[in-house]
């Protein structure tokens, strides 16, 4: 039972600085007629400040839909005629461009790329329509509990911090936002020394910095610097001897199922190896908890108990406080019961030290699924943009398996102890069933 | 590695190997040498079609019950094999097939395949795990109930197919699946899973004798197929005239429009046999009857012409210039015995009617005018990409085969690309005359309570 997925080409990752200060890697793989492309900045919703939250959002539907050159309709016919993909999209923490392309069709795209990148306008039709579009997303949301019920618990734990708030925005800091705020934006972070592109596929490094140079190589880096933005640190971790609290926030809507979430604080994904060992583990303990259908939470409450069809957890790696949050959509009548399992799961392993066993089986998976993760060149081309963009390096990739696999049972313990200690919770469900759990 | 030419005249190689074993189970084989992964992905015909309307939901249901193990295997002991070695396993049920797959590291198919094989054949459904699964299965279904474009769509089916399996729900409802009984679904499980109705593909790191051992010596133990209640098919009433129906919902912050019209089934008509068999010359020679692989070819151009990507029509007229829609979506589904092409929009209550009448204008004008050459070229190449996008890993490949070996045939699967490329402009207009008619189709409206 120990053997986990390789994949056998130990890929070579060529990395390169351009003289603007673009960091290059590219990933030669020549199975299929394709090249991913990945282009990163660090500008997603952690640097928008609360008043202009959504900014980040509408920027990247604005970016595709003009520029010097080229309308909104010109942009999408020269992606659209070669059947390529390209999108924009800006997650926490940074602001993503992907493309994919056969490979000859790549440095037509990549230019086209640059193009966007260095040259937008933002004409102030396409700002009005896209604002309008991501106001009624935003309602949209409404409509789906899971949204809601993450949405309420995310402000919950983050008050302040932009981590509390979905990308989108809200509806009164999106009907605000401006042309003039998208530019301001623009100009603070869309510079080469803050671009990391990455590309995987049938290209050689010499052939991929060649287009790259091509397209991006005479954009020069402003004068000044780019301003730091240093967000006030968002304590996750107490000391172990704490009892556990919680807080808890009900949504009443007249819904089938109930939502019952349960999250807590976590670590961040620091640079530093020592001062990670947490984060490690609390990702090994997100797969032994909610990874799969062998999964305890899986197991636990649906197999056994039948008390859901999903029921998961999740742990995002983030830049600054990060959350761990459990979920089930259950059966109104059963909305406490769901609470008290989820609940007695987490205090368990603050306690409990996980088996061998479990503990060897929780990493083969962890590290079989982050293999398969890496199948195809959208997701090489991601994961080494991502990394590089995190200030972890390539080598973070093998740092990351050789860190899980060294986890042992006490210190997954141990650092449960320190993060599920003060629990948020959310509800949300009909009136009459929540008035009989106050918080 | 195998290859496929571009031009539509030159040899098509199959990358993929079929094989008819001698119980007649069918095994898709492609070896990918050094990738270090294999994906099984078995493909059965036990969809919700084969439900007689008092067990709608029973295929579904099965497929979780798969899982709950046999004689040698205990529940959840498959899953937890599978993961623990670093492997994924899931499955889906649809229409016309249930298939189960697992992608694993290449080493780990011989020993684990057996596995998944007695799940497969030799499904216990233990009566006491019977009851505990079915509530999971309610809170699948609570589930579906709290999403309006589920609902939406479900109401949109039953509009199109009102005799037909096709209009009922896939996973079926609380109050039948309370009647059913673990005995009714065993035999359910014994007429359907059949080495005929089966098809194991496996793709990846294993080399072809090596696969073809494993899975006679895996998949040789079917039970007797017994009896069990049989669907018996209905005329299904014409669609002559716009079936129009209005569906309230709370919580909803948005409009649908959905409307769908009936495309042509794999298995019917019967089809003109070319004399020398090879599937690409099926768009070169005359036939007297319609191919209805062909055909559906042509609904996924229309499709992406009309909806995919910000220049095709639709997405242009009413998203970018009349700024009527906040999304709108087009679709085409193969389906076995018929399949369905649909047009879905987000937008205002007030702007309903409006958008319904625009778009069936486009229609008429699909059908009376044909589509220029480089728009044509357009929808042709997207799906062209799409389909070498969709190819990249081992789990994708297999899951293509499988999904037309079942409905169609293998080839059409590989041959796709060129069968695409080769379409002119009046042969998709022929196809929009054929099936697209703005006066003949079913749509559902949903609007706030």
């Amino acid at each position: 039972m120990t053997s986990t997925i390789a994949l056998p080409q130990n890929r070579t990752i060529h990395r390169t600085v351009l003289d603007n200060g673009i960091t290059v890697l590219v990933t030669e793989n020549p199975s299929a007629d394709i090249v991913a492309a990945r282009l990163f900045l660090k500008a997603g919703n952690r640097w928008e400040s609360r008043e202009n939250a959504g900014l980040a959002h509408l920027l990247s539907a604005v970016l595709t839909k003009g520029t010097q050159r080229l309308s909104s309709l010109d942009i999408a016919e020269r992606v659209e005629s070669i059947g390529a993909s390209l999108g924009t999209d800006s997650a926490s923490d940074y602001f993503l461009v992907s493309l994919k392309t056969v490979s000859t069709d790549f440095a037509e795209m990549l230019s086209l790329a640059a193009e966007l990148l260095r040259s937008p306008t933002f004409p102030e039709a396409e700002v009005e329509l896209e604002r309008r579009l991501t106001l009624q997303a935003i309602r949209s949301q409404q409509e789906q509990p899971f949204t809601v019920a993450f949405d309420r618990l995310r402000q919950l734990m983050y008050g302040q911090h932009p981590y509390a708030l979905s990308s989108l925005g809200t509806e009164e800091t999106v009907s605000r936002l401006t042309r003039r705020d998208l530019q301001a934006y623009y100009q603070t972070h869309f510079r080469p020394d803050n671009l990391v592109i990455s590309i995987a596929g049938r290209i050689t490094p010499a052939g991929a910095i060649a287009i790259v140079e091509e397209s991006f190589g005479d954009w020069q880096v402003p004068a000044e610097p780019r301003p730091a933005f240093d967000l006030p640190p968002l304590a996750w971790q107490t000391s172990e001897a704490t009892p556990p609290t919680s807080r808890q926030v009900t949504t009443s809507q007249d819904t089938q199922q109930s939502i019952v979430m349960l999250g807590y604080l976590a670590p961040p994904l620091q640079p530093d190896e020592n001062t990670r060992t947490d984060y490690i583990a609390l990702k090994l303990l997100n797969t032994y908890l909610g990874n799969g259908l062998s999964s305890r939470l899986f197991v636990e409450l649906r197999e056994k108990r039948g008390l859901a069809y999903e029921v998961s957890a999740f742990y995002p790696t983030r830049l600054d406080t990060s959350h761990f949050v459990t979920y089930m959509g259950t059966a109104p009548a059963n909305t406490a019961i769901a609470l008290e399992g989820l609940k007695a799961e987490m205090d368990r392993l603050r306690t409990t030290l996980l088996t061998d066993e479990e503990l060897q089986t929780a990493k083969n998976k962890l590290l079989g699924q982050y293999a398969l993760g890496k199948q195809t060149n959208a997701q090489v081309a991601q994961i080494f943009g991502w990394y590089e963009t995190l200030e972890l390096g390539v080598k973070f990739d093998t740092q990351f398996q050789e860190e899980v696999a060294a986890v042992t049972a006490e210190t997954a313990r141990s650092a449960a102890s320190r993060c599920f200690e003060t629990a948020y919770i959310s509800l949300l469900g009909s009136a009459s069933l929540l008035s009989e759990h106050p918080s | 590695m195998n290859f496929i030419r571009t031009s539509p005249t030159a040899a098509l190689s199959l990358p993929a190997t079929p094989l008819t074993l001698a119980n007649k189970l069918t095994l898709i084989h492609q070896h990918i040498p050094g990738c270090g992964v294999t994906t099984v992905d078995v493909w059965v015909k036990a969809g919700a079609i084969r439900e007689i309307n008092d067990w709608s939901g029973m295929a579904h249901f099965l497929e979780h019950m798969i899982f709950k193990g046999t004689a040698r295997i205990l529940p959840g002991q498959f899953d937890s094999a599978i993961e623990g070695r670093g492997g994924m396993t899931n499955a889906a049920t649809s229409y016309d097939y249930a298939h189960y797959f697992m992608t694993l590291a290449a080493p780990d198919l011989v020993e684990t395949l057996p596995y998944l094989a007695d799940l497969l054949l030799q499904a216990a459904i233990p009566d006491e795990e019977f009851v505990r699964e079915r509530e999971v299965v309610f809170e699948e279904i609570y589930q579906t109930y709290d999403s309006p474009d589920y609902l939406a769509f479900q109401a949109l089916v039953e509009g199109v197919y009102q005799r037909h399996p096709y209009g009922r729900p896939i996973l079926g409802t609380e109050d039948l699946l309370k009647q059913r009984s673990p005995e009714e679904m065993r035999s359910f499980h014994r007429r359907y899973y059949q080495p005929e109705n089966m098809t194991v593909v496996l793709v990846g790191d294993i080399a072809q004798d090596q696969a073809v051992d494993l899975v006679e010596r895996s998949f040789c133990d079917f039970q007797p197929p017994g009896n069990c209640p049989q669907h018996q098919f209905e005329a299904e009433p014409p669609m002559t005239r716009i079936r129009r129906q209005e569906l309230r919902l709370p919580r909803l912050e948005q409009a649908r429009l959905m409307m769908a019209w009936i495309g042509p089934g794999t298995d019917a008509p019967a089809q003109e046999k070319v004399d020398d068999g090879l599937p690409w010359n099926r768009f070169r020679s005359p036939q007297l009857y319609p191919d209805p692989i062909k055909d559906a070819c042509g609904l996924d151009l229309l499709s992406a012409t009309l909806a995919e990507g910000r220049t095709s029509r639709l997405v242009q007229e009413l998203r970018e210039e009349r700024q009527l829609v906040s999304e709108i979506s087009s679709g085409f589904s193969l389906q076995q015995e018929s399949s369905l092409f649909t047009i879905t929009a987000w937008l205002e209550a007030e702007d309903l009617e409006r958008v319904e009448a625009l778009i069936c204008d486009r229609f008429s004008h699909l059908i009376t005018a044909a589509i220029d050459e480089s728009e044509l070229n357009r929808s042709k190449r997207l799906l062209c990409n799409d389909h070498a996008f969709s190819t990249e890993t081992p789990s994708q490949i297999a899951g293509l085969y499988g999904y037309y070996h079942t409905l169609a045939d293998l080839e059409t699967a590989i041959a796709y690309p060129q069968w695409i490329q080769a379409f002119t402009s009046e042969e998709l207009q022929a196809i929009a005359n054929r099936y697209l008619s703005p006066y003949r189709y079913a749509a559902i409206v949903t609007k706030p309570l």
